[in-house]
């Protein structure tokens, strides 16, 4: 069963259409990246996906439950983390943890939230108010406040938006270690460095989604500049990105003795979606 | 139960955790009332201040448990917590029913403070048991008044956009609630335009009460009525707390 599937998802507000019919199946376990640039409808589609917006068309089912109607009980399976941190400035990290851990009636929630506040590095600065702590604390302090209840599934609205590269790499290590542990990971990023760590992505823009696949998949779509540099000079052709391709581009050449070098350019995963998104204008 | 005590205890926490904005919320109505004594010092000997400290003392706490309570929420659906509660399990009723309780503590605090200076400052002599219903009084008038400021909240985008009910909800019952005139010397429409404010109705009960010989008989219809305003709000209020977008 795949842990999220939509179809025909549709969400206006007046008369601006920030969902535009969007299909897309999550398989369970994987760690799946929704990639669009900003406005694309990645936050409305993640609020939609979790219970807290009203789709004007279409039907959405999360873990095998529909989000509003069975929202109380899908509620103790998902947790989300939020594009702004959403936490209690004036409260410690561990009182903002403990405070949405007690709405899921977690047995022993104190050692949980004990463990939580490890998992996230945040152990020596718990007793802390958030409004001391830095962007990236707070994030980190989200991300348990979504952690607590041990979810089947966590959504992530771009959590390592504004983050420095260390930090970012360290989060992406947390996210390997949840997916380890059997949580399906939902993660909206524009940082393609990030998508491409990412088990399957889908590119949303201007609410619909255009294209799915694995990174990998995505990647051998793109143009891969190929330079053959001859006694005659240089030679530039654009080949596909999947490896089979540069050994069909080489066999006219027959690897001959005057051929002395061959520059292969591959596409980068962001200029690979960046040529789809311009493909669809 | 146990999700709207949840509630309740976070919102008290974080009022603790906020000294200045604490102290500023008990010194604001103590204050207020030493400022009226100076005021009602300058009237001749035979005015009648009892007729206006009491229910302007519970006009503070009315005024300041509807404000704080309104701007506490709307800040929650700024910063994203609100949303965050619903999505972890946390109910409507039940964040109404936290916020009542917390609010509920801090407009009893300004309730004791504001009612005990009066009470020395203007030497008025009552006997224990109209001591005890001006307090009940004036904690109903609170908890309508934090229902008030939830269903106000409703409105609001944003903090600032709280201060036009100000003088949309607010100044009006202090005009029209018998208050600093007699409602019947009022145009009628004025005097049945307020009765709809709670201020009106807990008006009328401090008045019955700080009359010497008053009996429960006298003031239980305008208990009642203030009693179904605050659940008339709490209604109004979670019908209006928007869960989904």
């Amino acid at each position: 069963m795949d842990a999220v599937e939509v179809a025909g998802l549709v969400k206006r507000y007046g008369k601006v259409e920030a969902l535009g019919g969007v299909d897309l199946r999550v398989p369970e376990g994987a760690v799946f990246g929704l990639v669009g640039p900003n406005g694309a409808g990645k936050t409305t589609l993640i609020k939609a996906l979790v219970g807290s917006l009203r789709p004007t068309e279409g039907s959405v089912s999360v873990l095998g439950s529909n989000p509003l109607k069975d929202r109380h009980r899908l509620r103790q399976r998902i947790g989300y983390m939020p594009q702004s941190p959403a936490l209690y400035e004036d409260l410690s990290a561990r009182d903002n943890i403990t405070f949405f851990g007690a709405a899921h009636g977690i047995p022993d929630l104190r050692k949980r939230v004990a463990e939580v506040l490890e998992f996230a590095e945040l152990a020596d600065r718990a007793g802390d108010p958030i409004h001391t702590f830095s962007g990236g604390m707070r994030r980190r302090v989200s991300l348990a406040c979504a952690l607590v209840h041990r979810p089947d599934m966590l959504f992530l609205d771009e959590p390592t938006a504004a983050v420095d590269p260390l930090l970012r790499s360290r989060f992406w290590a947390k996210f390997r270690e949840l997916a380890g542990g059997g949580v399906t990971l939902f993660i909206s990023t524009h940082l393609m460095d990030e998508a491409v760590l990412c088990d399957r992505i889908s590119i949303l823009r201007g609410g619909r989604v255009i294209a799915s696949d694995s990174p990998r998949g995505i990647l051998e779509r793109g143009k891969t500049r190929l330079v053959v540099g001859r006694d005659g000079g240089e030679e530039e052709r654009f080949i596909g990105g999947h490896p089979g391709d540069l050994a069909e581009a080489l066999r006219p050449y027959g690897l001959s003795r005057d051929v002395r070098a061959v520059g292969v350019e591959a596409a980068s995963l962001e200029s690979v979606v960046l040529s789809i998104i311009e493909e669809e204008r | 139960m146990r999700h709207t005590l949840a509630i309740a205890k976070r919102v008290v926490k974080q009022l603790l955790r906020n000294p200045r904005f604490l102290v500023l919320s008990v010194a604001a109505p103590l204050v207020i009332v030493y400022l009226l004594k100076i005021f009602f010092d300058t009237m001749p000997p035979l005015f009648d201040v009892a007729r206006y400290i009491v229910p302007v003392a519970a006009f503070i706490v009315h005024f300041l448990a509807f404000i704080l309570c309104a701007i506490s929420l709307v800040q929650e659906r700024t910063a994203g917590t609100m949303e965050r509660m619903f999505i972890n399990g946390f109910r409507r009723i039940e964040i109404i029913g936290g916020y009542v309780l917390g609010f509920l503590g801090l407009a009893t605090f300004q309730a004791v403070a504001a009612l005990t200076e009066a009470i020395w400052l203007f030497e008025l002599d009552y006997d224990g048991e109209t001591l005890a219903t001006l307090f009940v009084v004036v904690w109903l008038l609170a908890i309508a008044s934090v229902m008030l400021g939830i269903f106000v909240s409703t409105f609001a985008r944003r903090e600032s956009q709280v201060f036009p009910f100000i003088p949309l909800i607010i100044l009006p019952s202090v005009f029209l609630s018998g208050l600093l005139v007699d409602v019947d010397e009022l145009p009628d429409w004025a005097d049945w335009l307020g009765h709809a404010f709670p201020l009106f109705w807990a008006n009328d009960v401090i008045q019955n009460l700080i009359e010497s010989g008053w009996e429960f008989g006298d003031v239980w219809a305008s208990f009642s009525v203030l009693v179904g305003y605050a659940v008339a709000l709490l209604l109004l209020a979670s019908l209006t707390l928007r869960e989904t977008e």
